[in-house]
This record gives C-alpha cells, sequence and structure tokens, in this order.
C-alpha cells in the first residue's frame, strides 16, 4: 500500500486536462507553507499557464488560468527557489513574471530582450538571477532589482544554433545551456558581472551528444547531471568540479562524461528529470517514460545507472517533460503533445 | 638574302598590328567610360551607406546625450551597472572607425554597438528601437 514490497511499477494517478494545444512543460512550486499540498504548474500552445492543485477530495483541480498575456505559446514555466515568482518562458519573444498574492496570480513584469522565441528560464539559487534563452542563439541572464524590475546582467552567446533550455547549478551560480548545435556550455562569472563560457562539452572532446540535446537536470547534491538528446541517448556527467572558479595551473579541469544510456528509447529524448532521491526519469517522443535508478557501486569507475522499467504508451502523444515531484519523491508528473498532463506514482520495492 | 637595313619601315607591320590598335584604343575608351560611371556609383553607394551608419550611430549617440544629462540632473537616475553599460556604449561608439569604411571590422563593431544598446533598453523596460536598421536573423524555424 505505502510501497513496501511487490513489483515495481509507475501507477497513473490522474490525468489532468484543460490545455486547448499541447503542454509543453511543468513545474513544481519548490516551495510550500507548512502542510500545504504539491501545486504544479503547466504551460501550453493555447498560450496559457495553469496552476494545479491537489482538491480535498483527493482529485486534482485547476486552481487558476493565467492568460492574456502571452499571444504565443508559452514554451516553459520556472517557479523562484522561495515559491512567490512565476516565470513564463513565451514564443512571443518575452518572458513573464508572474507573482501570486491574494489568492490570485498577476503579472508583475515582462521581460524582453531576446529576438524571437524565448525557449526556457531559469533561477538561481540564489533566487536573484533568471536566466533566459532563445532561438536567438543567444542566453541572456537577469538579476531582480526591487520593485520587480530587471536589470539585463549579460547577454552570452556562444551557441551557434537555438538555445533549447538553461539551468542554474542547485548550489553554485554556475549555469548550463543546451542547444540545437548538439553541445553543452557551462557558464561562470569571475565576480564582476563578467560572464564566460567556462567550458563546452562536444561530441569530438568530451563523448557528448550527436544531436541536438534538449534537456538538463542536476542532481540534488549537484556533482551530477543528465542531458538528453534527439541522438536517443542520456548522457550523465560528473559535475562536481567548481567550475567559477579561475584556474591558475595549467590543466584547467573539466565536467567529465560518466556514463551513456543508450537503446531505452526509440525516438528523441525531450525531457529528463533527476528526482530528489536517485530516480531519473526520462520523456520521448516514443510516448514513453523511462525510470533510472543510479547504483553507487563499490568499483572503482564509479557509479552505474540501471534501467527500473519503461511505462510505453504513457502518453498518446510526445512527451515533452517529465518532473518529480519535490515534496513526495515517488510522484512525477508529465506533460505531452496530446494536450494532457498526467501523475504517476512510482509503487513498489527498488532494490538497489 | 640580303640583310634589311635596319632604319627601314616595316611597310606591313600597321596592317598585322591592325587588331592590336583596335583593342588598344577600344580598351582606352573602355577604361575612360568605365571609370567616370564607376566614381558616379560609387559616390552613390557611398552616400547611401554613410547615411545609413551616420543615422544608426547618431540615434545612439543621441539616447546616451539624453541619458548623460539625466545623470547630471540627477546622479542616481541610473543603477550602477546600467551606468556602466552606457559607459560601454559611448566608448563603443567613439571607437567606431567612421573615417575608414573599410575596415573589415567594422560589421562586428556594430553589432556589438547594437547589442550593447538593446542590452540597456532591456534593462530600463523601455520598448525604444532605431527602426532603419534590418532585423537580424531571419531563419527558418
Amino acid at each position: 500500500m505505502d510501497g513496501r514490497g511487490g513489483a515495481v511499477e509507475l501507477r497513473e494517478t490522474h490525468r489532468l486536462t484543460g490545455h486547448a494545444d499541447r503542454a509543453w512543460a511543468l513545474a513544481w512550486n519548490p516551495n510550500l507553507g507548512a502542510g500545504a499540498s504539491p501545486v504544479l504548474a503547466s504551460c501550453g500552445g493555447d498560450k496559457t499557464v495553469r496552476i494545479w492543485k491537489r482538491a480535498p477530495d483527493g482529485g486534482w483541480q485547476c486552481t487558476d488560468v493565467l492568460e492574456d498575456t502571452h499571444n504565443r505559446t508559452v514554451r516553459s514555466c520556472a517557479w523562484s527557489p522561495d515559491g512567490k515568482l512565476l516565470a513564463t518562458a513565451s514564443f512571443d519573444a518575452t518572458t513573464a513574471i508572474w507573482e501570486y498574492s491574494g489568492g490570485d496570480f498577476e503579472c508583475v513584469a515582462t521581460l524582453e530582450g531576446h529576438e524571437n522565441e524565448v525557449k526556457s528560464a531559469s533561477w538561481s539559487q540564489s533566487g536573484s538571477l533568471l536566466a533566459t534563452c532563445s532561438r536567438d542563439k543567444a542566453v541572456w541572464i537577469w538579476e531582480m532589482q526591487p520593485g520587480n524590475e530587471y536589470e539585463c546582467v549579460a547577454v552570452l552567446q556562444g551557441h551557434t544554433q537555438d538555445v533549447k533550455m538553461v539551468q542554474w547549478h542547485p548550489i553554485l551560480d554556475i549555469l548550463v545551456s543546451v542547444s540545437y548545435d548538439n553541445t553543452i556550455k557551462v557558464w561562470a562569472d569571475d565576480g564582476n558581472d563578467e560572464w564566460h563560457c567556462v567550458q563546452t562539452l562536444t561530441e569530438a572532446d568530451n563523448c557528448g551528444h550527436s544531436s541536438t540535446v534538449w534537456s538538463i537536470s542536476f542532481n540534488q547534491k549537484g556533482n551530477r547531471m543528465v542531458t538528453c538528446s534527439d541522438d536517443c541517448t542520456l548522457k550523465i556527467w560528473d559535475t562536481s568540479i567548481d567550475l567559477s572558479q579561475p584556474e591558475t595551473g595549467e590543466g584547467h579541469e573539466s565536467w567529465q562524461h560518466v556514463s551513456t544510456l543508450t537503446g531505452y528509447h526509440g525516438r528523441t529524448i525531450f525531457s529528463a528529470h533527476w528526482s530528489s532521491g536517485d530516480f531519473i526519469a526520462s520523456g520521448a517522443g516514443d510516448d514513453a517514460i523511462c525510470l533510472f535508478v543510479e547504483e553507487k557501486s563499490s568499483m572503482v569507475e564509479g557509479p552505474s545507472y540501471r534501467l527500473i522499467l519503461k511505462k510505453e504508451k504513457a502518453h498518446d502523444m510526445d512527451i515533452n517533460s517529465v518532473r518529480w515531484c519535490p515534496q513526495d519523491p515517488r510522484v512525477l508528473a508529465s506533460a505531452s503533445d496530446d494536450g494532457t498532463v498526467k501523475l504517476w506514482e512510482l509503487r513498489g520495492n527498488i532494490l538497489a | 638574302m640580303d640583310q634589311q637595313p635596319k632604319d627601314d619601315i616595316d611597310i606591313f607591320e600597321p596592317t598585322v598590328t591592325l587588331d592590336q590598335t583596335h583593342y588598344q584604343d577600344g580598351y582606352k575608351n573602355g577604361y575612360d567610360d568605365g571609370l567616370v560611371s564607376g566614381k558616379e556609383d560609387g559616390r552613390q553607394v557611398g552616400l547611401k551607406v554613410g547615411f545609413q551608419v551616420g543615422e544608426e550611430l547618431g540615434f545612439y549617440k543621441g539616447c546616451l546625450d539624453v541619458w548623460m544629462s539625466a545623470i547630471r540632473l540627477d546622479q542616481d537616475a541610473f543603477s550602477a551597472r546600467v551606468r556602466k553599460n552606457m559607459e560601454q556604449l559611448a566608448a563603443l561608439l567613439s571607437n567606431y572607425p567612421l573615417s575608414d569604411p573599410e575596415n573589415n571590422q567594422v560589421q562586428e563593431m556594430m553589432q556589438n554597438i547594437r547589442m550593447k544598446f538593446r542590452v540597456i533598453m532591456a534593462s530600463l523596460g523601455a520598448k525604444l528601437d532605431y527602426e532603419g536598421r534590418p532585423t537580424s536573423s531571419k531563419e527558418d524555424f
């Protein structure tokens, strides 16, 4: 009943309908009040953002629809670490900032600067920096000022194609971006608002991806990250080196490839997310969700990754986003081109 | 058999070199014509491009002048970071080689100026844009 024993399964618990077009992305509010139940935001091609909460009877309901702000697809959403602000990135080239106050969501700022479709937004752990990326190949870093003003700190140019996603390290002020140009770039500043690309992970030099990289997710400690790609693989990287520290010596240490998980999905893997535990979820164009677990190994080579299960036909169409619930590490949400958001529960005993 | 006297004119020479003479005449006529029309075309193109560059740089400089005036009235009109960006824009503008149009870095310098201007605009939350310039990315989707 509570996950002890029994076969491992990913059981669908709820199906959230409401979006009138494909559901692109999801974000769980990371910081709820004491005793509050989880809050999920979803966004999509219908230009809206929907907020979902658990109802007293255990079902889930859409409590808010954020609309009439973006005039094109909302591609991605992200909560600030304190859970009070929601950033929404849109194909209309703007990023909107919403504040939840007095039971209502209000758009308190609109960030303009990108030349075309904004693909992703991410808040730094400190909460004061917001990164956005776009088809214009650039990554912008904004800093929040008093009064809901946002200043542009830097414009990072380096990718040669559409940038699909940006994600801050969970602890350090280090930013990772992934792109249609097949590379993963790591950015850090020198302490003086001067941001540089401190590492590029490529196919040729770092066992990187051979096609578009769609998503990136750090584990909770920040010493590992997973990326997924159009090349149908997931790659795990050792990110324990603090790349924001300047190297005075010769050999500049780098983040290393640890493992490539291949053969699990037959189509582009659009999303991967690392739970606060040891689970990695992936969602792909083959309509399936795969779950992997990191196994600590006593062998010198380090951890390995094992498939726990593959949920075929999790949705009727491409899965665009998978996200573990921060408050309940066995609950997973998925969003799909079929317009639905599904909630799943991982049940059973996973032997380490 | 007999040696030709050296200072005898070869009466056949003009006939034999006739086509060469005509070629040279034609070349000279063409070259002179081209020189005149090329100068005129070049003048037109130079005027046009020079005007476009001047207008765009003048626009940014005008904005800077207004911002500098605002700062003189109120030192805290803008945050330290925005002021720094404005100073960087001023430096980029004054480094632009107006008298050296063939400097092959002018394209890149103009891109840097445009980007710096957009960063300041974004930080001020203003929607002002220089209308004359072409939009950059016209890509497939």
